[in-house]
C-alpha cells in the first residue's frame, strides 16, 4: 500500500478541502455517463466521478483519486462495494477521520 | 399485695366449665415449675418446655407453658409461687389427664408464699402419690412413651389407688369432695352442695368394680376398696364414673353441685333421688363384666350398651342438656375407640369429642342410652398437639392448595392441602392425600367455617408451610369435615404477620414474611426463559412502608396478570395502591427482594387496619418522602448486553464471583480444535428434550446412555467445540455446545460428523472450518470459575453466537464513541487500543476489510503469523486526543499519548506482552480492530 500518499476518507462536503489531493469516497450510483459515473455522496450531494470503470457496477462504489473540484473526482481505482452499503456510517467514519481523529488517518 | 385466687377456678378447669379464656381469666398461683424437653420432631430437635402446676388455693392444677413463656421463666417473673392470671390458656386431655396449655399470662405477684393447703399437690408425705405424678408428668413431657410403658403405668396407677384408697377414708374433712364409702350393704351418700366437686365413689362389695369419681381430676383420688381393685388400676387414670351395685345406696345430690355425677347401676334406681335442677345428671353405664374395664381401649368396651334404668326417676332431659362432653373423652386421648351404642339404645351416644373427662356414669344394663347432642367443644389450634387424638377445630379456611400429583418410589399419588385460621390467633395447614383427597377436595372453600375434627398433627414440613405453627394436620378417611353455614365473625379472613421493609433488609433469604406497602411504581411484564426451558412471566414493583425503605418485589407467573395487571392499571391511573402480601420470599437477587412463591396470595387495596394506616400515612408523609430502596436498582428490563473485550475476562476478573457473569464480545475465532468437535449423545426424549448425555458405543452399533440405562440404535451427535477466541486485546478458549455450535459452523453436528469420518471428505470437511474461522463474530459468553481436579479454571462458554453485522456494530461503536466524546468515558466497554500501533493503522483501511485470511487449517494454529492476523482492520480510530485534551490510554495520565508514555517505552508491544505474538517478530498484528 502506498503510504506516501494516502487517500483521505471524504463525503461530499468534505471533498473541497483536499482539490488536488489524493481522496476515496463512497458513491451510490445514480448513472452512468461515458467517460464518468454520476453518483451520490454519502452525505447526499451529487458527485461526478470521471473515469471509466469495469462494468458492471453495483450501486456503491468506492472510488480512489484525485479530488478535482469540490464535486468532480478524477478516479484510479474503482471498487464495487456491493448493494447494500451502510452508507451513514461511512459518512460518520468520513467527519472523524477528518476531524478530531484526523491523526490517525493522514 | 392483695391478690386474690380465683376460687374454685381449678374445680372448674377440671370438671370442665372452664376450658380457655374465654370462660374465665382466673388468678392462680404457681406451686410448681419444672424444666422439661421435648423432642419436637423427626430432626431431634428438642424445645424446653415448663410444666408448670397452678393453684387456687385449693385444688391445683397441672399445665404447660407455651414456649413463649420460656422467657418469663428464664428471667425470673414466673416462678415458684408467683401469682399470675391466665389471660390465654386451654384446658386439653391429654392422655386421660387434663392439662391446662397457657399461652399468656399475666403477672401479678412474682414471688409470694404459698396459699392454701395445697393438699392435692402430691406432697411428700404420700411418697407414692408424688412417684406417681412423677412417672405421669415424665409421660406429658414425651407422651409417646406413655403407651408403651402401660403395663408399669397401670401397675403405678394401682399402687396409687391404694394409697388414695386410704387416704380418702380418713379424710373426712378434706377440702377434697371426694368421698369414698366402702359398704357392703347399702350406701348412703351425703353430698353437700359446697363441695366443689361432689365426687361420688362408692364400691359395693359384692358387684362394685368401679368407684371413680366422674369429674375427678386425678383420678388417683378414687378411693377403691373393691376387692378386685387391682384390675381397675389402669384404668384409674381415666376418670370414669360408675359403679356397678346391685344394692346401690342411695345418693343425695344437692341441686348447687356442679356436676352430681353419679353413676349407678341399681335396680332401684327410683331411689336415686336426683334434683331436675342438676345441670348435668350425667348418664350411669355400667358393664356385667367391669374386668374389662381394665382391658386397653383397643378392645371392645362392653359398656356400649349404656342404658338408663328404665323406671327410674332420672330426669328425661338430662341427655341432651348436658353440656359435657361426650362420654368417650373420659377415657382419655388414645382410648377414644369405644364402639358406638347399638342402634337398640334410646340415646345414642354423640360422635363429637371433647375434653371432657366425664364419661357418664351407668345406670342399668339394660334401657336406652343417652346421646350427646350438644355441640361439641371447640378446641383452639394453638392448643393441637400430636398428644391429643380427639378434637374439634372451628375454623376459616384461608388458601386452598391445587389438587398436585406426585410419584415416588412408592407409587403414585395425590394430595391438596388448605389453611387454616381460628378465632384463637391460631394457623394450621392441612395436608390431604389420596382418598382423602376425594373426600374432601371439593368440601373445601376458601373463606368458609367449618369444624374440623380427627386427623393427625404432623411436624410441619418448614419447607413448603410457612405457617406459623410447628404442626400441620393429616386429614384421614376418619376425619369430619363439617361446614357451619353460620357465619363466626370472630375468624379472621385472613391472618398477617407483617414485617416491615427495613426489617427484610435484616431477615435471611429465602425466609416467608408478610409484607405490607404501598406500590410506587410498577414495570411491565416480561417472559423469562427458566433452565428448564419453560417461559414463565415476571413482574416487579417497589413497595414503601413506613420504614422509610423500599424493596423490590415480584411476581412471578400467573400473579403478573391477575393481581398484575390490576396494580398497572391502578399506577397507571396516578394511584399508588397499598399491596398486602402473604408469603413472599425474601431473596437476595439484586440486594434484598421479595417475590412470590406457589402458596403466596397477594391483597390490592386491603380493607384492615394495617392497610388504612398505612394509607393514611402515606397520604400525611410518605408519599414526599424519600425511601432507600434494600434492592439494587434494576434499570431495564431483562439482562443487558455488557459488551466487554476479552483481555477484561481477567481483568476483571469475571466469573469469580458466586454467580457466572455473562458478558457479550466481539472476537474473531482464531483456532479450533477440529478433533473430538462432537461427542455421541443420547437421543431418548426427557420430558420435551433429549437426554444428550454421553452414549458409548456396545460395539454391535447400538449405543448405550448410562443415565437412561437404555441402548439405542442411533445416536446423536452434538457439538462440543473448543475455540479460540481473539479480540485486539487477547485472546481465550472457550466451548461451544451444541446450539452455539450450530449457530458457529451453520451445520449441525451429525452432517459435520458424517462429512469428516463416515464420507472422509476432508477437504469439504477443511471448507467448512476454514468458512468460520477467522470471521469475526458477536459472541455470548457465560463465565465461570470452575474447579477441575483441585484446579481453578475460569471457563467460558459460548451461550450464543451471532455472525458480525458489521453495519450494525459500527453504528454501537459510533455510538459509544459519542458517549466518550461527551465526557462518559465510562461507558465505552471497549478498551482503547494502544497506539504503538498508530503507525500501522495509517495503513490499515476499510479497503482490506474485505480481505479473508485464506490460510490453511494448519497455519491458523500458529497465529503468530503475522498474516493470520490482518483481517478487519479499520485503522484504530479512537486513540488520541479526546476533547483536545492529551491523555495516554496505556497509563491513564494526561498530558501525553500513550506512544510517548513513559510506561510503555520499555515494552514496546503494550499490552500485547503476553508473549503471543513472538512468533511474528514484531507488534504489528492489530487483530480485531476497527
Amino acid at each position: 500500500m502506498d503510504t506516501t500518499s494516502p487517500a483521505v476518507f471524504v463525503n461530499g462536503a468534505l471533498l473541497r478541502r483536499y482539490i488536488g489531493q489524493k481522496v476515496r469516497a463512497v458513491i451510490q450510483v445514480i448513472r452512468s455517463e461515458i467517460g464518468s459515473v454520476v453518483g451520490k455522496s454519502t452525505d447526499d450531494q451529487q458527485i461526478v466521478v470521471k473515469g471509466s470503470p469495469q462494468p458492471p457496477l453495483t450501486s456503491y462504489l468506492e472510488v480512489i483519486g484525485i479530488a478535482e473540484s469540490d464535486n468532480t473526482i478524477r478516479a484510479e481505482v474503482w471498487t464495487n462495494f456491493g448493494d447494500s452499503f451502510d452508507a451513514q456510517n461511512y459518512n460518520e467514519l468520513c467527519k472523524l477521520a477528518n476531524g478530531e481523529f484526523r491523526h490517525l488517518f493522514i | 399485695m392483695a391478690v386474690n385466687l380465683t376460687a374454685e377456678a381449678i374445680a372448674k378447669m377440671l370438671n370442665g366449665e372452664v376450658t380457655s379464656e374465654t370462660d374465665m381469666t382466673p388468678v392462680l398461683q404457681v406451686t410448681e415449675l419444672k424444666m422439661i424437653q421435648t423432642k419436637l420432631n423427626q430432626n431431634h430437635e428438642s424445645s424446653n418446655r415448663y410444666k408448670i402446676t397452678l393453684s387456687d388455693g385449693i385444688l391445683w392444677q397441672q399445665g404447660m407453658l407455651n414456649t413463649s413463656l420460656n422467657s418469663l421463666v428464664i428471667q425470673g417473673s414466673i416462678q415458684f409461687g408467683s401469682i399470675v392470671k391466665l389471660t390465654r390458656f386451654v384446658c386439653n386431655q391429654v392422655q386421660s389427664r387434663r392439662i391446662v396449655v397457657v399461652a399468656d399470662v399475666e403477672i401479678l405477684v412474682e414471688k409470694c408464699d404459698i396459699i392454701g393447703p395445697r393438699v392435692q399437690s402430691g406432697k411428700p408425705n404420700e411418697p407414692g402419690q408424688s412417684s406417681v405424678f412423677d412417672q405421669q408428668r415424665g409421660g406429658l413431657g414425651s407422651v409417646n412413651t406413655q403407651q408403651s410403658n402401660g403395663g408399669g403405668f397401670e401397675q403405678q396407677q394401682a399402687r396409687r389407688t391404694d394409697l388414695n384408697g386410704g387416704r380418702y377414708g380418713a379424710s373426712a374433712n378434706s377440702p377434697q369432695p371426694q368421698v369414698v364409702h366402702n359398704n357392703p350393704d347399702a350406701v348412703r351418700y351425703g353430698v353437700s352442695a359446697n363441695l366443689p366437686q361432689p365426687q361420688v365413689v362408692h364400691n359395693s362389695s359384692d358387684a362394685g368394680r368401679y368407684g371413680l369419681p366422674a369429674n375427678s381430676p386425678q383420678p388417683h383420688q378414687v378411693g377403691h376398696n373393691s376387692s378386685d381393685a387391682g384390675k381397675y388400676g389402669a384404668n384409674l387414670a381415666q376418670p370414669q364414673v360408675g359403679h356397678n351395685s346391685s344394692d346401690a345406696g342411695r345418693y343425695g345430690l344437692p341441686a348447687s353441685s356442679p356436676q352430681p355425677q353419679v353413676g349407678h347401676n341399681s335396680s332401684d334406681a327410683g331411689r336415686y333421688g336426683l334434683p331436675a335442677s342438676s345441670p348435668q345428671p350425667q348418664v350411669g353405664h355400667n358393664s356385667s363384666d367391669a374386668g374389662r374395664y381394665g382391658l386397653p381401649a383397643s378392645s371392645p368396651q362392653p359398656q356400649v350398651g349404656q342404658r338408663y334404668g328404665t323406671g327410674s326417676g332420672y330426669p328425661e332431659t338430662s341427655p341432651s342438656s348436658r353440656p359435657y362432653g361426650s362420654s368417650n373423652a373420659g377415657y382419655g386421648g388414645s382410648r377414644l375407640e369405644q364402639p358406638r351404642a347399638p342402634a337398640t339404645t334410646a340415646y345414642s351416644r354423640p360422635v363429637q369429642s371433647s375434653y371432657q373427662p366425664q364419661p357418664p356414669p351407668m345406670y342399668v344394663n339394660r334401657g336406652p342410652v343417652a346421646r350427646n347432642e350438644a355441640p361439641p367443644r371447640i378446641t383452639p389450634i394453638a392448643a393441637l398437639n400430636p398428644y391429643q387424638g380427639r378434637w374439634t377445630i372451628k375454623v376459616r379456611v384461608s388458601c386452598k392448595g391445587a389438587l398436585r400429583r406426585f410419584s415416588n418410589p412408592r407409587g403414585e399419588g395425590k394430595l391438596f392441602n388448605f389453611d387454616l385460621l381460628d378465632s384463637g390467633g391460631g394457623e394450621i395447614r392441612v395436608t390431604c392425600f389420596n382418598d382423602v383427597v376425594d373426600q374432601f377436595f371439593d368440601q373445601i372453600v376458601v373463606g368458609n367455617v367449618y369444624l374440623i375434627s380427627r386427623g393427625s398433627l404432623k411436624p410441619a414440613q418448614k419447607n413448603f408451610n410457612h405457617l406459623q405453627n410447628d404442626y400441620e394436620i393429616h386429614l384421614d378417611s376418619a376425619s369430619t369435615i363439617q361446614q357451619c353455614y353460620e357465619d363466626d365473625p370472630t375468624i379472621p379472613r385472613h391472618q398477617f404477620h407483617f414485617r416491615n421493609v427495613g426489617d427484610i433488609e435484616n431477615m435471611e433469604s429465602n425466609s416467608i414474611t408478610d409484607l405490607i406497602g404501598i406500590v410506587s411504581s410498577i414495570n411491565p411484564a416480561v417472559s423469562i426463559m427458566r433452565k428448564n426451558q419453560t417461559e414463565v412471566l415476571k413482574r416487579a414493583l417497589q413497595l414503601k412502608d413506613m420504614s422509610g425503605r423500599s424493596v423490590e418485589f415480584t411476581m412471578w407467573g400467573d400473579f403478573c396478570n391477575a393481581e398484575g395487571q390490576k396494580l398497572q392499571m391502578l399506577c397507571d391511573s396516578g394511584a399508588s395502591p397499598v399491596l398486602a402480601v402473604k408469603a413472599g420470599r425474601i431473596s437476595e437477587f439484586n440486594g434484598k427482594q421479595v417475590s412470590t412463591i406457589g402458596s403466596s396470595q397477594l391483597f390490592i387495596e386491603p380493607d384492615f387496619p394495617e392497610a388504612r394506616e398505612l394509607r393514611e400515612w402515606y397520604e400525611r408523609e410518605g408519599r414526599n418522602a424519600h425511601f432507600t430502596s434494600i434492592s439494587r436498582e434494576f434499570t431495564g428490563a431483562g439482562r443487558q448486553e455488557l459488551r466487554k473485550v476479552i483481555t477484561q475476562i481477567k481483568d476483571d476478573k469475571l466469573g469469580t464471583s458466586e454467580k457466572p457473569d455473562w458478558i457479550t464480545v466481539c472476537a474473531t475465532i482464531s483456532f479450533m480444535k477440529v478433533e473430538n468437535f462432537c461427542y455421541t449423545a443420547c437421543p431418548i426424549m426427557n420430558g420435551d428434550r433429549p437426554c444428550s448425555k454421553k452414549v458409548t458405543n456396545n460395539g454391535d452399533g447400538t449405543w448405550r446412555c448410562e443415565k437412561c440405562d437404555k441402548s439405542v440404535e442411533e445416536c446423536d451427535y452434538r457439538y462440543i467445540l473448543q475455540i479460540q477466541l481473539q479480540d485486539h486485546t487477547g485472546l481465550t478458549w472457550a466451548t461451544a455446545f451444541q446450539e452455539a455450535g450450530e449457530e458457529i459452523m451453520g451445520i449441525s453436528a451429525k452432517d459435520l460428523y458424517y462429512i469428516k469420518y463416515e464420507h472422509q471428505e476432508e477437504e469439504k470437511f477443511e471448507d467448512i472450518i476454514r468458512s468460520f474461522t477467522f470471521s469475526k463474530y458477536i459472541f455470548k459468553l457465560k463465565i465461570k470459575e470452575e474447579t477441575y481436579s483441585d484446579e481453578q479454571r475460569v471457563k467460558a462458554t459460548v451461550v450464543k453466537a451471532e455472525k458480525i453485522n458489521y453495519s450494525s456494530d459500527t453504528r454501537f461503536m459510533l455510538e459509544a464513541m459519542d458517549k466518550l466524546r461527551t465526557g462518559d468515558a465510562n461507558s465505552l466497554p471497549v478498551k482503547l487500543e494502544s497506539s504503538n500501533y498508530r503507525s500501522d493503522a495509517l495503513n490499515s483501511g476499510i479497503g482490506t476489510s474485505g480481505t479473508r485470511e485464506t490460510a490453511s487449517v494448519d497455519a491458523r494454529r500458529d497465529f503468530g503469523l503475522p498474516a493470520a492476523n490482518q483481517v478487519g482492520q479499520y485503522g484504530n480510530q479512537y486513540a488520541g486526543p479526546i476533547n483536545g485534551i492529551t491523555s495516554c490510554n496505556a497509563c491513564g495520565s494526561n498530558g501525553h499519548v500513550s506512544a510517548n508514555c513513559p510506561s510503555l517505552m520499555s515494552e514496546p508491544q503494550g499490552q500485547y506482552t503476553q508473549g503471543r505474538y513472538t512468533g511474528g517478530g514484531t507488534p504489528r498484528q492489530h487483530v480485531g480492530g476497527y
